[in-house]
């Protein structure tokens, strides 16, 4: 029977060690802050992406960091199109003057292999994170947190692609009727591709030119991922996995690229220049009754976050209450571009700035993070599929985190091999041929060379055994 | 012409030489040159025969191995092509329309100088502004382009200036002339205010005909500027990258890629340094050959 | 033809010519409106379609965002860089130029090599210069883009400068050192004011290719020293072009250039022609 010296005495050493912390109660976000302050005034910089999402650190995550545990956050905003070259640049001048990144997940081979992220395991373990990582959604986690096995970035946006329609038009019984008529099925969100062209043209031949059945972006750099998705659904693969030959340019693929330009037939004219903001500013002023997008999409088109001075490029959604979300055609939703957040190899702060995204990161923070008005990041956690506090901001709430926790489920990864940005170009430049009026075959001959061409830089034998390790994964082929 | 002084200037000033200050004069600027111009030549010419990329950093001797993929990059000739082809084009329309404008601004005019001033913004914009500001135009629904063709079409014209390959440089050239034929009418007008007006007043009192005045009087005399205007042009057209940046950023696909442009992705995006040494050395030697046989030429014509 | 008659007929082709001067400098000013015009327009009116070829009103609260989120510091990191890096090439490329044009220094080769210089292409140099930056601690500071700017911009300096000075009868130096001034005195009593006109010219284009490079700024700064080039890129985003504050911050950032050139203007037409023309 231990007396109660020796019972406090036992008490304070187990009080001491990182695991009780958790039987203690607490949470991912709570360690990393108590860890993190004997590190203040210490300043930590973070490479993220500029314009909207920067505001997330530089607003919100940063400064509350900086109150409770005295560390400086830098946020460095990088455009996009220059964040892989600065973060490889740094790492190749050794410089060092970034500790933690915003990575794209599908670059996370190159810069592992180039040695450039930092491996967190050890970390982790020291930190007790385990534990809350199994709560991120499968999708990202299994797929866009490890490389070979170790962990080298904390997913941190549930990128998803999913199809938002107009719920009254669907529901509109004259639509209804007038469709049933036409084609034999009930109008609802298109199963297949067939359908979304029969319901796409039916409404935009009711209701055009007020509003059209559908509008898609279609300039560089996203469509390639919604060709990614349909080319896979509709059973091609991207390489024979014997020989590492591409065979986009199967029957498969001639098939997808012809369905495209068709479909621009019945929607809005000039189609083929939107990019992301066009296709938004027509979904949300009515004038497409169905597109392919992000997250974000579904919150703004409800209305949330309207009032932000952030958000004042954002046309007024006129639709609000009238979006329905559904799984794209086909079924399986591809998860395009994402974030992972990772520390530099090159940082000289490497446990300061693994304490930061650990926290960024953590269930808690990242709950308050996803529901900002203004963040780009969307929910990717488990318990951010069932928070009640995010299924009442807005009436539809629920079944859009309902859908895009499915889409998760059974999304589809970016095709992630060695040099991928380099694939990722012939598969941008080749849609952009498309909408010139190219001949299909030819763009994708052209492709698949390209393809080739890259592989064999690579060396085929390299490449083989990542498309294996990646082909592999649950998420890559249907 | 360019590069020699009067031989008298030094004899006279012989007298007065110091020898140590006029060392001293270039001594700062050119240490300055030689930080800047020198290391990062040495460095790539180095580099250029080793074997870095993205994922290996590899110091070995690695031969001609750069060079030979040189010959078999075809989207490097490519590039190349697009940049010559938009030299070919856009360096003789800002001559003539530089020229025109000068011509136009020739004789004195109250408020000339207002205009003056107000033409030259195009060529004072940052390269970026102006790509902006010219994509915006285009836009095919934001853009007041589409909508000035169509009131000149009298029907609804639909360009997608970015997108089309056959208007995209056309947009391309419609930009860069756009800004820099200000820059050719300004050298212009100086020129031409410089000719000789006795001569020209001789020779039109022989009643030689417009044409014959201008090809025989005018042009010698200007011949100086236009060739330094030409040269100046013509090479930093060779380099151009800001302006296609802003505009199409190389696209669509890498149809509008000019060699600067190219040597970007491969050096910054894709990181393949050692191969990147080997480009810019190709670009650099290009450039030297065709400056000195355009220098030789114009001194030769002296 | 009578004296009236050709007084007639010249008016008449002056009034022929100012119309065409009007019409062409409308157009080419044209997209200078446009860019004003939508840096004054809110967002609705941007994305209006059809476009809008007039504000509904003067509103300035595009400007006032790039006051409130700090991007405003890029147009003083230019002014600095760009300022500090001409007054360096200026004075010391004159110099230079003075050695070259009265002493034949260096002889052509010399010449030939300051030339070259100017024609390296940077994307060429960019990366070992970004190497040599790193290793000197000078990535992302005044000190080091002020330096690159002043080595690109010297070899421009040089020759238009020689030019200028080259036209300068020798009598007057010659003169001045018999007076007993020294070769500094020389240099700055009576060969600069001379050359005065060339001076501003190059000064104000100078400061034109600082202010507006693209290149060098991206690689070589982060977030300490961004210029305006840089700060413009960064509202091309992945989901957005910020089209009102790309059209603001343009504006702003082409205010002090305008300036600069309106002040000089009138030194600009001789000037150019001085030293184009003897080169």
């Amino acid at each position: 029977m231990l007396n109660r010296r020796e019972l406090l005495g036992a008490a304070s050493l187990l009080a001491l060690s990182p695991n009780v912390a958790r039987a203690q109660g607490k949470n991912a976000a709570e360690v990393a802050v108590e860890a993190a302050k004997k590190f203040s005034g210490t300043e930590i910089s973070i490479v993220w992406e500029a314009g909207l999402q920067s505001l997330d650190p530089l607003n919100y995550s940063g400064p509350k960091w900086e109150k409770l545990t005295g560390m400086k956050v830098k946020v460095v905003e990088v455009p996009t199109d220059q964040m892989f070259t600065k973060i490889m640049q740094d790492f190749r001048s050794g410089a060092g003057a970034y500790d933690a990144l915003n990575v794209i997940p599908s670059w996370m081979p190159d810069l592992v292999r180039a040695g450039a992220l930092e491996n967190l395991d050890p970390f982790v373990d020291k930190f007790g994170y385990r534990d809350e990582l199994k709560d991120i959604a499968p999708a990202y986690r299994d797929n866009q947190m490890t490389v070979g096995g170790k962990i080298y970035g904390f997913p941190d946006d549930g990128d998803v692609m999913l199809l938002y329609y107009r719920k009254d038009i669907f529901e509109d019984p004259k639509m209804m009727e007038g469709f049933k008529a036409k084609y034999g099925y009930n109008l609802a969100p298109p199963k297949d591709w067939k359908q979304f062209a029969e319901i796409g043209q039916f409404i935009t031949d009711k209701m055009a030119p007020k509003t059209y059945g559908a509008g898609f972006f279609r300039t560089p750099p996203y469509p390639q991922y919604m060709f990614q998705e349909r080319f896979r659904m509709e059973g091609g693969k991207f390489f024979d996995a014997e020989t590492m030959k591409s065979t986009v340019n199967s029957d498969v693929g001639v098939k997808v690229f012809n369905g495209m330009v068709a479909e621009n037939k019945f929607m809005p004219p000039g189609v083929e220049q939107w990019n992301f903001v066009d296709n938004l500013a027509n979904f949300l002023q009515g004038t497409t009754a169905m597109t392919i997008s992000w997250p974000p999409y579904g919150r703004w088109a409800a209305g949330y976050g309207s009032g932000e001075v952030a958000l004042k490029w954002v046309p007024k959604s006129q639709v609000a209450g009238k979006v329905g979300y559904a799984l794209n055609p086909l079924g399986r939703d591809e998860l395009g571009v994402g974030f992972a957040l990772s520390v530099s190899t090159t940082s000289k702060k490497k446990e300061a700035a693994y304490l930061f995204i650990q926290w960024l990161n953590s269930k808690q923070i990242s709950l308050e993070r996803v529901q900002l008005p203004y963040t780009l990041r969307d929910p990717f956690r488990t318990s951010h599929y069932e928070s009640a506090e995010y299924r009442k901001l807005w009436p539809d709430a629920p079944a859009y985190l309902d859908t895009i926790k499915k889409a998760g489920e059974t999304g589809l990864l970016d095709l992630s091999l060695l040099q991928q940005d380099k694939y990722d170009e012939a598969m941008t430049r080749a849609i952009s041929s498309l909408w010139t009026g190219e001949d299909p075959k030819a763009v994708l001959a052209r492709m698949a060379s390209q393809f080739d061409a890259i592989t064999e830089k690579v060396g085929v034998d390299k490449q083989k055994e990542v498309y294996k390790a990646w082909a592999s994964k649950p998420g890559a082929y249907p | 012409m360019l590069m020699n002084s009067p031989p008298a200037l030094s004899n006279r000033l012989s007298v007065f030489s110091d020898r140590n200050f006029r060392y001293l004069m270039i001594a700062p600027a050119i240490f300055i040159l030689l930080l800047v111009g020198l290391f990062p030549l040495i460095y790539s010419l180095v580099v250029s025969f080793q074997n870095i990329t993205m994922t290996e950093v590899d110091y070995s001797f690695a031969g001609l191995l750069n060079y030979n993929q040189l010959f078999k990059d075809v989207r490097l000739w490519q590039a190349l092509g697009h940049t010559a082809l938009i030299t070919a084009i856009a360096l003789p329309l800002e001559l003539c329309l530089g020229f025109l404008l000068a011509q136009l601004f020739l004789e004195k005019m109250p408020g000339r100088q207002i205009f003056v001033a107000l033409l030259v913004l195009p060529t004072v914009l940052s390269p970026i502004v102006a790509g902006a500001t010219w994509r915006l135009m285009f836009d095919v629904r934001f853009g007041p382009i589409g909508q000035i063709l169509s009131f000149l079409a009298g029907k609804p014209v639909s360009i997608l200036w970015m997108v089309n390959p056959n208007y995209v440089y056309p947009a391309i050239i419609i930009c860069e002339v756009w800004q820099w034929t200000p820059f050719m009418f300004l050298l212009l007008l100086a020129a031409l205010s410089n000719v000789d007006q006795s001569q020209l007043e001789a020779a039109e009192l022989d009643g030689a005909s417009y044409w014959r005045v201008l090809r025989q009087v005018v042009i010698p005399a200007i011949r100086p500027v236009v060739t330094v205007a030409v040269l100046i042009r013509g090479l930093d057209l060779f380099r151009l990258f800001d302006i296609i940046w802003a505009l199409t950023e190389g696209g669509p696909g890498s149809m509008t890629e000019t060699i600067s442009l190219y040597t970007y992705v491969i050096g910054f995006v894709q990181f393949d340094t050692s191969y990147t040494a080997a480009v810019a050395f190709l670009v650099v030697a290009i450039l030297s050959i065709v400056v000195t046989i355009a220098l030789r030429r114009t001194e030769l014509a002296q | 033809m009578s004296g009236a008659a050709r007084k007639r007929r010249k008016s008449g082709i002056l009034a022929l010519r100012y119309s065409i001067a009007i019409i062409v400098t409308l157009i080419f000013l044209f997209p200078v409106y446009w860019l004003f015009m939508i840096s004054f327009k809110t967002p609705d009116e941007i994305f209006h379609v059809p476009p809008l070829w007039v504000p509904g009103e003067i509103q300035f609260s595009n400007y006032w965002v790039l006051f409130q989120d700090g991007d405003v510091i890029a147009i003083w990191n230019s002014l600095v860089v760009a300022g500090l890096s001409s007054a360096i090439a200026m004075l010391l490329g004159t110099f230079c130029a003075y050695s070259l044009a009265r002493f034949n220094t260096g002889g052509r080769n010399l010449a030939m090599w300051i030339i070259s210089q100017r024609m390296i292409p940077p994307i060429a140099v960019v990366f070992p210069i970004f190497l040599i930056y790193v290793y000197f601690g000078m990535v992302d500071t005044y000190a080091g883009l002020i330096l690159l700017y002043t080595a690109f911009n010297l070899p421009y300096v040089i020759w238009m400068m020689r030019g200028y000075i080259v036209d300068i009868p020798l009598e007057l130096e010659e003169s001045a050192l018999v007076d007993g001034c020294t070769r500094w005195q020389t240099l700055l009593r009576v060969v600069f004011p001379m050359v005065r006109s060339g001076l501003m010219a190059t000064a104000v284009f100078t400061f034109v290719f600082a202010w507006n490079d693209f290149l060098f700024a991206l690689i070589l700064t982060r977030t300490e020293v961004v210029t305006f080039p840089v700060m413009l890129t960064h509202y091309f985003g992945g989901q957005s072009n910020f089209w009102a504050k790309i059209a603001a911050m343009s504006v702003l950032g082409t205010l002090p250039i305008f300036i600069a050139v309106t002040l000089m203007q009138r030194y600009l037409v001789r000037g150019i022609s001085l030293g184009a023309v003897k080169g």
